[in-house]
């Protein structure tokens, strides 16, 4: 739970992040997030019907959020909304990046591809750029096509931003998950085992 | 310790499973991959002789059904009430589907199969459902991502589970297939229900409920029975995302 909380923490930051560095569509989606939330009641007994919480998911923040957005400090808009949140159902920041563990030094570099793994969608293969012992680069070298084509077209960009700013697969599952999502980590995995990350 | 990864194709989809163990399991995996086939046969309401089937066409009844089905009957009865008919197997159109339940319960079974047998920590992803024991390492939980329902690579949120289950609903892979039982039509109560708890077969059906009766259905969980139990929903208006319960403090 410490850890879930850091996790919420950092993405609460990262989403600060993100609301300083994206005004255009984020201008209006954190007006409604607020006027939501201060037109909620506080339930004030335990009998009374809960009260769930809000949170703006980046589900479009991600498009645009730079790799880097989980190290920065949270912003006022962010840190303001959280302490919104009620007892009885907490806020939630729906960021997907988890806090980037500190990479360790090493002198690393060069292009290591991952094994090819088949999914129910098609075979995905992950290669990816390392200098001096940080991921700078990660691509999709086969990724499913077909009718989940505009899927992948739009998800390995997204994926790409995950790795390089959590620099480990330290999700071992999802929930809701496809194959493609086990494709990508599972050849990730073997791309940094190769890269001896 | 030694890690295993397997998949097994079944159910129309294909579980995964993650295991980490000082025994050898090749018994129990077996075992696991005759369970979950044996799951097939009796639950699955597209094979004719499937016992469901034919409790659906009425050629039995449940007292006629074997155990396990009575056991999954049971627990259905238990979640229509606690959702106050939001899960409703009955109300399904050619007869009593558990389908929502089904796989939530089969993976907990396999994951406690793999438990008696001494593996350590372990995963049985049942595309989405997931029962997990004994935390990823001696040190650490299971890390467990929950997927954008409009990018099924996109991880939203994650969850750290030591022992327990988390089941996602939404209009994934196999498009919307969730019916609201008071109406008949696709349920719109919410874009993706997560719900974590001790029970596989409870959190599944929850998340189904869920995306019948969506904020509505948040007051489910300030009941005693649920009180293990939380959820997390993104809103069929996409932007907002909701929480209660103790895994989402």
């Amino acid at each position: 739970m410490k850890r879930f909380l850091l996790i919420t923490a950092g993405t609460v930051g990262g989403l600060g992040a993100v609301l300083s560095v994206t005004p255009p569509q984020l201008g209006s989606s954190a007006i409604d997030f607020g006027s939501e939330l201060t037109a909620l009641p506080t339930p004030e007994t335990t009998t009374q019907a809960p009260t769930p919480s809000q949170s703006a998911t980046s589900t479009a923040t991600n498009k645009a959020a730079p790799t880097k957005t989980t190290a920065a400090k949270p912003t006022s808009a962010a840190t303001a909304t959280t302490a919104a949140s009620t007892p009885a159902a907490t806020q939630t920041q729906t960021q997907s990046a988890t806090p980037a563990p500190t990479p360790t030094a090493k002198t690393i570099s060069g292009d290591f591809a991952g094994p090819v793994v088949n999914t129910r969608y098609g075979n995905v293969q992950v290669e990816i750029s390392v200098t001096n012992g940080k991921i700078t680069n990660a691509k999709a070298l086969l990724a499913p096509t077909g009718k989940n084509d505009k899927y992948t077209r739009f998800a390995i960009p997204v994926l790409k931003q995950q790795t390089l700013a959590a620099q480990s697969t330290d999700i071992q599952g999802a929930s809701g998950a496809s194959y493609t999502t086990y494709g990508w980590r599972l050849s990730l995995q073997g791309a940094m085992a190769k890269a001896g990350l | 310790m030694t890690r295993i990864q397997r998949e097994i194709e079944v159910w129309g989809t294909v579980l995964f499973l993650d295991v980490t163990s000082n025994v050898d399991l090749t018994a129990a995996f077996a075992k696991v991959e005759s369970y979950v086939h044996q799951v097939d046969e009796t639950f699955s309401t597209y094979k004719s002789g499937s016992k469901v089937s034919q409790l659906r066409r009425g050629e039995i009844t449940i007292d006629q059904c074997p155990p396990e089905l009575i056991e999954v009957w049971n627990l259905c009865l238990e979640v229509k009430e606690l959702t106050e008919g939001a899960f409703d197997p009955w109300a399904v159109a050619g007869g009593f589907d558990p389908s929502g339940l089904v796989k939530g319960w089969a993976a907990d079974n396999s994951a406690e199969i793999l438990k008696a047998a001494g593996a350590a920590h372990i995963q049985v992803n049942a595309a989405g459902d997931l029962a997990l024991r004994g935390g990823f390492t001696d040190q650490l939980p299971w890390s467990i991502g929950v997927v954008n329902p409009d990018n099924r690579l996109e991880i939203l949120q994650t969850f750290e589970i030591q022992d327990g289950a988390i089941a996602t609903s939404g209009t994934y892979e196999r498009g919307a297939h969730i019916y609201d039982p008071h109406t008949g039509l696709i349920a719109i109560g919410a874009k993706s229900a997560t719900v974590l708890g001790p029970n596989g077969a409870i959190a599944d059906a929850l998340a189904t409920a869920l995306m019948v009766s969506g904020r509505d259905g948040a007051i489910w969980f300030t009941t005693p029975e649920l009180a293990e139990y939380s959820a997390w929903v993104i809103d069929r208006h996409q932007e907002i995302a909701w929480s209660i319960g103790p895994a989402t403090a």
